[in-house]
């Protein structure tokens, strides 16, 4: 009975998760007067992949190019700055305490809403001429991941034994080859964790990406997905089709990192 | 100029708290010096300041000679074996062995048979493909000091290397360890907190309290001429009983086994009353009460004595030691 009553939970849990995603599949297999239908044709229907087509039609190859360079570029840059402070606040001695300090402030960029920084960010981005480019978002979605970066490794760096980077240190190795040889390889799950989470920040942002890009040249999946919605009509089958597909990269990336994001989420927790 | 290893007025501070407080020690070449201490003493602060793994905030470290105070860790040719063995967990043991030698760009052929050397020796050769989480306590144990071992360091440092493994291997890791240092003869710094592993192992032994060495001497002296109470009572168990002489400024200490016991009278003895009698199998020990003195004893295997028994005891005359209760110094005999 006890047993009936978890599954029922976790099935209606299931349910409410998989609802919208489902919707979202059929609506971009369905033709054009199916998506309507009243009654809603639940499951049966004539499949139809004209709204592939007509995604792929127009600029879509290149949002999603752009999403994949932007996407991937911003964790990379946040990891290359992230890491490093992140094993510097959790391993030298800073006077007065100041990691503390230093790691409050760091975090407390990230406690404000982000839109309230749309504005200044607007303005130096004009400034600096990279409105409209991909080398302004990467260097926005950097900053908007490193905070998030720095308290993760922090965490996963704090869990290893201080004593095997000391021993380290005495069999010869230096600072930075006791990071690269030793503390890296044992927080690869936290790593890899950590770059999911900034890939799909990077990958689902709409708002920085709308505001900051005016032209199709920088545009992202999100905002070109929306642009779907236009004066004259709002197409349903082309814009869920390009939903699917812009699933597809993190849902198969998740999957292929599953075995350390479950890892590096209870690293915290249970000494490895 | 001097081999082996000299620590010239150590002084280390952890805010306003001294934890090392003007040590001086000199070690010869190929000694072996336990620092023997309660946990807290500073014994371990001492050991990481000469690892390079603290700096001090005064005096110098030397070995062989050179002045090593301000040397990174790496640069000191120091090694040292951690409590917790610090195995890399990534490596396999051969990896783990090797690491000191790669780090030092020494070529794959040689590690590999520097490797297979040292861990022939310390009988972990059909150990060496797997991971340190698939060994026992005591195979990591020797895996820590193999990899100590293999670059030949000026000096050994270790960190209760043997309080990890339960009681039996400790004593067999005892011996093993006192036959491997003979053998290689290099300076070695062994921290516990075990007085039978001081003991058995040391040349010499200096024994810490609140950052300060008590007493620096050989294990026979620090037994049979206790520095001062603190020694007397840390070293030796059962403690050596110190009693406080009535009518002197005086301390008397003496050792349980150098209490004499009568079950009838003897003339100049004193009486007292068993208070309880613990039987350890190869000797009984035996707890007696005399006015407000509590001495403990130490009689021959099943000597057994009721509870309140009346008994007769004296203190070997040659054997009380003798400590100012001012300075608790030992006094001159």
């Amino acid at each position: 009975m006890k047993t009936a009553l978890k599954y029922a939970a976790a099935g209606a849990a299931l349910l409410i998760a998989i609802a919208p995603v489902y919707w979202l599949v059929t609506i971009s297999l369905k033709r054009e007067i199916d998506q309507f239908a009243y009654p809603p044709a639940w499951f049966v229907f004539e499949p139809t992949l004209e709204h592939y087509s007509d995604a792929f039609r127009g600029s879509f190859t290149a949002f999603f190019l752009n999403s994949v360079t932007l996407a991937t570029g911003s964790t990379i840059a946040a990891l290359l700055v992230g890491v490093p402070a992140a094993y510097g606040l959790a391993r030298f001695d800073w006077p007065r305490n100041w990691n503390e300090n230093i790691a409050g402030w760091i975090l407390s960029t990230r406690m404000l809403p982000p839109i309230v920084t749309i504005v200044p960010l607007f303005l130096m981005l004009r400034e600096a001429r990279l409105l409209n480019s991909l080398v302004g978002l990467t260097i926005v979605y950097t900053a908007f991941n490193l905070p998030f970066v720095v308290w993760m490794m922090r965490g996963f760096f704090d869990e290893v034994p201080r004593e095997i980077e000391e021993a380290a240190m005495l069999d010869g190795e230096t600072a930075v080859g006791v990071l690269l040889r030793i503390v890296l390889p044992l927080v690869k799950p936290g790593l890899a964790a950590t770059a999911v989470f900034c890939l799909i920040v990077a990958w689902n942002e709409f708002l920085f990406a709308l505001i900051l890009t005016q032209t199709e040249s920088a545009m992202t999946l999100p905002v070109g997905i929306a642009s779907r919605v236009t004066q004259y009509e709002i197409k349903w089958g082309a814009m869920s089709a390009a939903g699917v597909v812009a699933m597809l990269p993190v849902l198969i990336f998740a999957s292929v990192a599953q075995r350390y994001l479950v890892r590096g989420l209870s690293l915290g927790a249970v000494k490895g | 100029m001097s081999d082996g290893l000299e620590l010239d007025r150590i002084t280390k501070r952890f805010g306003t708290r001294e934890a090392v407080s003007g040590v001086s020690l000199a070690a010869k070449d190929g000694e072996f010096i336990v620092l023997l201490g309660p946990s807290g003493c500073g014994k371990s602060t001492l050991l990481r300041t000469i690892a390079g793994l603290e700096a001090p905030d005064e005096g110098v470290i030397r070995l062989a000679g050179r002045d090593i105070t301000h040397r990174e860790a790496r640069d000191r040719d120091i090694a040292m074996v951690f409590q917790s063995y610090a195995l890399y967990p990534h490596m396999s043991i051969a990896e783990n062995i090797g690491y000191p030698l790669k780090v030092r760009k020494r070529g794959q052929p040689e590690i590999a048979r520097e490797v297979e050397h040292v861990a022939a020796r310390l009988g972990l050769t059909s150990l060496l493909k797997n991971l340190p989480r698939q060994l026992s306590g005591g195979e990591r144990q020797r895996v820590a000091l193999a990899r100590a071992i293999i670059r030949r360091p000026k000096a050994f440092l270790m960190d209760e290397p043997l309080s990890n493994l339960d009681a039996r291997l400790r004593v067999e890791m005892r011996a093993e360890l006192k036959h491997l240092q003979h053998e290689l003869r290099i300076v070695t710094l062994y921290v516990t907190h075990d007085q039978a592993e001081a003991m058995t192992l040391a040349h010499r032994i200096a024994v810490m309290r609140d950052g300060r060495v008590q007493q620096y001497d050989t294990p026979s002296n620090v037994y049979h001429r206790p520095a001062n109470t603190f020694v007397a009572g840390f070293v030796g168990s059962p403690s050596m009983n110190l009693i406080e002489d009535p009518g002197s400024n005086v301390t008397l200490g003496i050792r349980p086994e150098d209490v004499e016991l009568s079950r009838t009278e003897q003339s100049g003895w004193t009486q007292a009353r068993v208070y309880v009698t613990e039987e350890m199998g190869n000797e009984t020990l035996v707890v007696l009460n005399a006015g407000a003195m509590r001495v403990t004893a130490r009689a021959g295997a099943g000597s057994l004595f009721d509870f309140d028994a009346p008994v007769w005891f004296r203190f070997r005359p040659d054997k009380i030691h003798r400590f100012d209760r001012g300075s608790s110094l030992r006094l001159p005999d």
